[in-house]
């Protein structure tokens, strides 16, 4: 492993072990609101760190998935947000 | 700094949140709690070098399972909660954790992964690629094995995707398909 990819992966360990502060967020709450951007965060890390891989796997299909999630973590947002807003309504 | 230290740091997050998904005693927040567990899932997958199941995840357990989630408490109703976390229960805890102690014995006596003498990969797969053609007639040997050797298999899965549509559309109360 070169230096670049030793930091790249340094860098994808550190979001992952970040998301479990985020994770304590999203347990204790109080609000919905705190989860849900608890949960947001986990998902920007979740694309972070896909992007990383893709970069030190040097693979660029694994990219797709980076994408995919980005537009994934908004609607799970919306979802919540709409469900928490007027109770009964999610599509 | 290597591949295993991030498959480390993505098991802890994935044991914690599915951890906590089964304790947590608000449904909303245990559902919120299982996308972090998907998002965590799809992480692995790509850290095992299996971009597609990845992908699989993440639209499936992030994208399509907690919309349908919060459709069915919306149906089902959601309950005021005034404790955060259930109550452990010791008897089945202590059950559970000799069993997992007993399966994780059994570990050490399985092949590596990729193994080339090892049974899966020495008596049916060079069959298969011996006879597939001969005695099915498929033009495409993974159909050969999935419809052909493995028909009855293939024929309990698609029983399971039916019940799931089925259970999708009891939540959507929709009729019929658009």
């Amino acid at each position: 492993m070169t230096l670049t990819t030793t930091a790249l992966m340094a860098s994808a360990i550190i979001l992952a072990a970040v998301g479990i502060i985020a994770l304590y967020r999203a347990t204790v709450g109080p609000t919905t609101q705190d989860r849900v951007v608890a949960l947001n965060v986990v998902g920007t890390h979740a694309v972070l760190v896909i992007a990383l891989l893709a970069a030190v796997f040097e693979t660029h299909e694994i990219i797709d998935i980076a994408i995919v999630y980005g537009l994934l973590n908004f609607l799970l947002a919306i979802a919540i947000a709409k469900f928490s807003m007027d109770r009964g309504e999610v599509l | 700094m290597s591949v295993a230290g991030l498959e480390f740091a993505l098991i802890i997050l994935i044991l914690v949140s599915a951890v906590i998904t089964a304790m947590l005693r608000d449904t909303l927040a245990s559902i919120i709690v299982f996308g972090a567990y998907s998002l965590g899932m799809a992480m692995l997958w790509v850290v095992f070098r299996a971009p597609d199941v990845g992908l699989t995840e993440a639209v499936v357990g992030a994208g399509v399972m907690t919309p349908l989630l919060l459709l069915a408490i919306t149906k089902l109703g959601r309950e005021d909660v005034e404790r955060v976390f259930a109550k452990i229960r010791w008897g089945p805890l202590l059950g559970v954790s000799v069993l997992v102690v007993l399966l994780l014995l059994t570990v050490p006596a399985l092949p590596e992964v990729g193994d080339p003498d090892s049974p899966t990969n020495t008596h049916v797969a060079p069959y298969y690629i011996e006879n597939a053609y001969e005695e099915t007639g498929f033009v495409n040997i993974v159909t050969a094995i999935l419809v052909g050797y493995r028909g009855l298999d293939t024929f309990g899965e698609v029983t399971v995707v039916f019940a799931a549509l089925v259970s999708v559309l009891a939540v959507l109360r929709r009729e019929e398909l658009i």
